[in-house]
């Protein structure tokens, strides 16, 4: 309960939030970087037959195990190049350590959420349903993730 | 309510939960010993009663408090012998602990609960208006008697004069002091298991009594509270601190030796480091170890409340409490334990009018017993009751459809009791509400399964049913193989492991068999089903190439490939097709993959129960020790691993659920075995319908050559002494029924080894043109039935037809005829024979001889142009009625075997028999064995007569007498 409440009010009490942002794709998207645990380039990872097919695999984040989501496949954007130096940015979700595998990694914005754009149904060829809304920088759109969404599984 | 400090809670309700465990088995000993109150024991729920009482008033839970206030009070009086605690007054005791229990695990809400059903009861006892019977079966069955419940308002807690002063103290520091000083707690317990007289076999095996009710409470509380707590003992805590020390000093000791590059320090730190970490790790693993007794505690009262419920008598024996197992184990294996138990009370043991009609004794005994074995646990449920019929069962599962009565015929005793695991199956006649909803016993299996677990049924009708189960001792840390395939690692438990198996490149196509689209292996004459890891889990077929180590793409689609289109199983002639395919193979070059040791299989046979299959994978590796981690939520649905682990490299290798990838693969636990007997039948039958069945006399004559003779030549046998054997004249012969019997050796004739000089002889008897003669030879004799192929050029002599593999052996058939006329032939010169060529000029008749196997046409050929007949040959019936047709004029006698490709014997002489221009010739049916159904079908079709193969002397008779009769 406390926790939810300082979430609370670093987001509606101050209105202002660290983005953590990175490109999927080309799409610039955002998450809150307090669920970001942290942002690694292990690229070892054990591939899991039958696995959904946007998980990339399972690797071994210092004893644990965790299952690596390539972001771009799970948001309809195509394949992740690992050639071009992906990075694994870990999440910590009341399911365990999952890993999103995303382009690169870019820069911590702070956002006011209260600028914060409802998002439109399709944005950059990824559905709406994925993004809480759009934050446009002076220079850029940023699409803030829906973290939840992307993790469920119910497909 | 606010309640300040949660720990302080948490404490209050585990100690609580903690005395309420107790007091049920206590309460359960109290009612055995019924008058003869133990003094202690009751003193001992007594003051349980009371610590609850006195926290909840401290917590200001008026409920609890109020509701153990009643419960003490009764107590009290049980104690100071002013009532006599009868079932029906325990009863109400029992079923107040138990709303304590629930109300304690719901803290919070428990001062909103309805307790007055409990509390009327217990008041009415103190009360002395206790009417005992009908009060208690009010109170039993419903908790709503709200008829006594109302009238009396509850006194306060302090009204209560019996209680000794002295607990008050302890009770306002208890909730804070439990933790810390819990061993001082456990101590405090042991002295009382000491001296407790044991007026039962349950309230032993006190000691962890501590974290056996925490543990069993906070099972049933899991939804509550998702966090769980444990109880370790100091002593082990303290251990575990040295451990951790030490590991920080090796650390530190190779973070020196990593700066000095001193290699020989290292490596002893380095040993040092594995030390500690294997103690350490078998240190932590301890912490979880939890006894069993955690949850076979709870079966007395459950034995106890079911037999009640069901009039039945019941005595509940619990051995082995203190064996321990690992805490998700012990969590585990609680609701397949209690189901097996309310199964062995249920439908197990009889009515007590039942088993005194049987002269069994009224009260049925359902022993409950858990120990160590070969590293792993066995709990066994048995009961003496009225076991498992399986025949009964194995009716009923076919009556549900689950199987055919063919394949409940093949089944053994065992595999039928086995059944009651099927998916859909119970043996209650009546679905009772305690146990038996037809969801039960597969449930339970597939519980066990998850745990690694085995279960087996042991079962006599009238005697009981055993029914053990077998559990490894911790869930954590277990043995795996470690195998690859597609260039990824992946371990299968030991458990699950039966044998490896590797089947060498020149043996795959011999042993690997393929019908439809399922492959089968030949192992130790069982048919094994296949599985290629690759296909179930859906990546590329791959092989480990040994020679550069590469993984490379496999192309071939089934392992039993072959150029042939049939397998050989399924092949007519697959005698001479094989040998074509071997000396092609020498050809090709020694490079090829089918003969390269890449090509070689391996197969990892595992086994889930009842199911035994064989998993075909890339490369198999080390055994190795693996801790298991469990998958991310994402991969839950991928229902083909258990977990996964890291190596020793720091990659990962998924864990392989062996029964899951069956099922993947469509293998259920009949299907499979099913599968496997039906291929296994198909092959043989197609064995068996290529080639005749023939019986044989098997026998030996020296010790190494085996012979063999058509059984139905045979008369009788007899076990001689060698001093039994007279010489005379030259010829050797013995008293027989009271006359001479000539006596032949097979060596007398056939170039063979002579007979073995041994003093216990045996005598086949045959009789050849009306004379009795005895063939010598040794045993061991044994009569077979058998489909072979005669070999009649390789060992073919004077007095041996031919040779044939039998059992392993080659074995030299014994042409008795040859012998016998070679050694006796003045007993043929009075035979009958037909020399028409000496009686008229007319040309030999001619026999028209259908017969498929070449040896057998060679022989009867052999035998009708000895007797001087012109023989026409066909090689089944179709060519057989072309013959006829061509020649139909000069044929006299017509020979047919009955079992043929293409047109059969009977189908042959139904076709004679229907022309009219062919009804009249005779046709004799030679067959292996004279089935009475078979000669009944020939008579029916037509046959004239009927004849064994190689039976000379009765085939030429009859021969003979049709010619006669035609000229």
């Amino acid at each position: 309960m406390s926790k939810q409440k300082e979430q609370q009010k670093s987001t509606s009490g101050k209105h202002i939030v660290e983005l953590a942002t990175f490109y999927v794709g080309d799409a610039l998207c955002g998450m809150d970087i307090l669920k970001v645990q942290e942002i690694n380039k292990i690229m070892q990872m054990t591939k899991v037959p039958q696995a959904p097919e946007y998980v990339m695999g399972i690797l071994n984040l210092r004893g644990q195990i965790v299952t690596i989501i390539d972001l771009g496949k799970k948001l309809g954007l195509g394949e992740t190049d690992m050639n071009a130096d992906p990075r694994n940015i870990i999440v910590n979700t009341p399911g365990g350590h999952v890993g999103l595998l995303v382009k690169r990694i870019s820069d911590v914005v702070e956002a006011d959420m209260q600028r914060r754009e409802p998002a439109p149904a399709n944005m950059g060829g990824i559905q709406g349903e994925y993004f809480n809304g759009v934050y446009k920088t002076e220079k850029e759109l940023i699409g803030i993730l829906n973290i939840d969404k992307v993790l469920s599984i119910e497909d | 309510m606010q309640i300040e400090d949660d720990e302080i809670l948490q404490g209050f309700v585990e100690e609580s939960l903690e005395h309420l465990a107790d007091i049920e088995n206590d309460l359960l000993a109290i009612e055995e010993a019924g008058a003869n109150i133990d003094e202690d024991l009751v003193n001992k729920v007594f003051r349980a009663a009371h610590s609850i009482k006195g926290g909840a008033g401290f917590m200001g839970l008026t409920i609890i408090q109020e509701l153990s206030h009643h419960t003490e009070n009764v107590l009290g009086m049980i104690r100071s012998k002013k009532l006599i605690p009868t079932p029906e007054i325990v009863n109400v005791l029992l079923l107040a602990s138990d709303q304590l229990q629930t109300l304690i695990e719901d803290v919070a809400n428990s001062n909103e609960a309805d307790i007055s059903s409990h509390l009327g009861p217990l008041i009415a006892i103190t009360e002395g208006k206790f009417s005992q019977p009908s009060a208690a079966k009010a109170a039993a069955p419903k908790p709503e008697p709200k008829i006594v419940a109302e009238p009396e308002p509850e006194p306060e807690p302090e009204q209560e004069s019996e209680p000794e002063p002295e607990p008050e103290l302890e009770l306002d520091v208890e909730p804070e002091l439990e933790i810390d000083f819990e061993p001082e707690l456990e101590i405090d317990f042991e002295p009382e298991l000491e001296e407790e007289p044991v007026p039962l076999p349950k309230p032993s095996a006190r000691t962890q009594t501590a974290a056996a009710a925490l543990q069993s409470q906070t099972d049933t509380a899991k939804a509550a509270k998702p966090e769980t707590s444990i109880r370790v003992h100091v002593s082990l805590l303290d251990s575990l601190m040295t451990l951790a020390g030490e590991l920080v000093l090796s650390r530190n000791q190779l973070l020196q030796t990593i700066g000095s590059d001193d290699l020989r320090n290292a490596e002893a730190v380095g040993q040092r480091i594995d030390l500690i970490t294997s103690e350490l790790q078998e240190a932590i693993m301890l912490t979880r170890m939890q006894p069993i007794g955690n949850v076979f505690n709870k079966f007395p009262r459950v034995v106890r409340d079911l037999a009640k419920k069901l009039n039945k008598k019941m005595d509940l024996t619990i051995v082995g409490k203190d064996v321990e197992l690992d805490k998700t184990i012990i969590e585990s294996i609680n609701d397949p334990l209690t189901h097996l138990v309310r199964n062995s009370v249920d439908h197990g043991i009889e009515s007590p009018a039942e088993r005194k009609k049987l002269g069994k004794q009224e009260s049925g005994l359902v022993i409950l017993k858990a120990y160590h074995e070969a590293g792993q646990v066995v709990i066994e449920i048995s009961d003496d009751g009225k076991g498992l019929d399986g025949d009964a069962l194995a009716a009923s599962a076919v009556n549900k459809g689950l199987l055919t009565h063919e394949q409940t015929q093949a089944m053994s005793e065992k595999e039928k009791v086995n059944l009651i695991f099927l998916p859909g199956f119970s043996t209650a006649k009546k679905v009772t509400d305690v146990s038996g909803r037809g969801v039960g016993m597969d449930v339970v299996k597939t519980n066990l399964d998850q745990l690694g677990g085995n279960v087996d049924i042991i079962s006599e009708v009238g005697r009981g049913t055993t029914i053990s189960i077998k559990l490894p001792l911790t869930l954590a840390i277990i043995p795996c193989q470690i195998i690859m395939t597609g260039g990824e690692r992946y371990a299968i438990p030991q458990v699950n492991l039966e044998e490896l198996l590797r089947i060498p490149a020149n043996q795959v196509k011999d042993r690997v068999e393929r019908v439809g689209n399922a492959e089968v292996v030949r192992l130790r004459g069982n048919l094994l089903p296949l599985i290629r890891l690759a296909d179930v889990i859906g990546v590329e077929r791959t092989y480990y190439d040994n020679y550069d180590g590469e993984v490379k793409e496999d192309r071939r689609k089934m392992i039993s490939d072959r150029r042939g289109k049939e397998s050989p199983a399924f092949r007519k002639d697959g005698h001479e097709e094989q040998r074509v395919e071997k000396s092609d193979k020498s050809v090709r070059s020694v490079l090829d993959r089918r003969t390269s040791a890449n090509s070689a299989l391996n197969i990892v046979v595992v086994s889930t129960g009842a199911m035994k299959y064989g998993l075909i994978v890339d490369r198999l590796q080390d055994s190795e020790e693996i801790v298991i981690k469990p998958l991310g939520r994402h991969l839950q649905h991928c229902k083909g691993y258990a977990g996964a682990t890291i190596m020793g490299d720091g990659r990962i290798a998924l864990i392989l659920d062996v029964s899951n990838l069956a099922r993947m693969a469509n293998l259920t636990s009949l299907d499979g075995t099913d599968r496997a007997s039906e291929i296994a039948i198909a092959a043989d039958e197609a064995v068996r319908l290529a080639k005749d069945k023939q019986a044989l006399l098997t026998f030996k004559s020296s010790q190494t050559e085996q012979f063999a003779v058509p059984l139905n030549q045979v008369e009788r046998i007899e076990k001689i002494k060698r001093e039994d054997i007279e010489q005379l004249g030259g010829k050797r012969v013995m008293q027989y029924r009271g006359g001479s019997l000539s006596l032949i050796c097979v060596d007398d004739v056939a170039m063979v080894q002579s007979i073995a000089d041994l003093d216990d002889l045996l005598v086949i008897v045959f009789n050849i043109a009306n004379h009795p003669v005895g063939l010598l030879a040794v045993g061991p004799i044994d009569a077979i039935e058998v489909a072979v192929e005669v070999d009649d050029v390789t060992l073919k002599q004077q007095g041996i037809m031919g040779s044939a593999i039998i059992g392993g052996h080659t074995t030299m058939l014994v042409n008795v005829f040859e012998l016998v006329e070679t050694l006796f032939p003045e007993w043929f010169e009075h035979q009958e024979t037909f020399n028409f060529n000496e009686s008229s000029n007319t040309p030999a008749p001619t026999i028209l001889i259908a017969e498929d196997s070449n040896f057998f046409r060679n022989q009867v050929k052999g035998y009708m142009t000895e007797a001087g007949y012109e023989v026409i040959e066909a090689e089944d019936g179709m060519i057989a009625w072309e013959k006829l047709e061509e020649n139909a004029d000069i044929i006299s006698v017509i020979v047919t075997d009955i079992e043929m490709p293409n047109m059969n014997g009977f189908e042959l002489t139904e076709k004679i028999k229907r022309d009219s221009r062919y009804s009249h010739f005779p046709v004799i049916a030679l067959t292996t064995l004279a089935g009475e159904e078979d000669v009944a079908r020939g008579k029916a079709v037509g046959v004239n007569d009927y004849h064994i193969k190689l039976d000379k002397e009765r085939l030429m008779a009859t021969v003979h007498d049709y010619i006669k009769r035609l000229y």
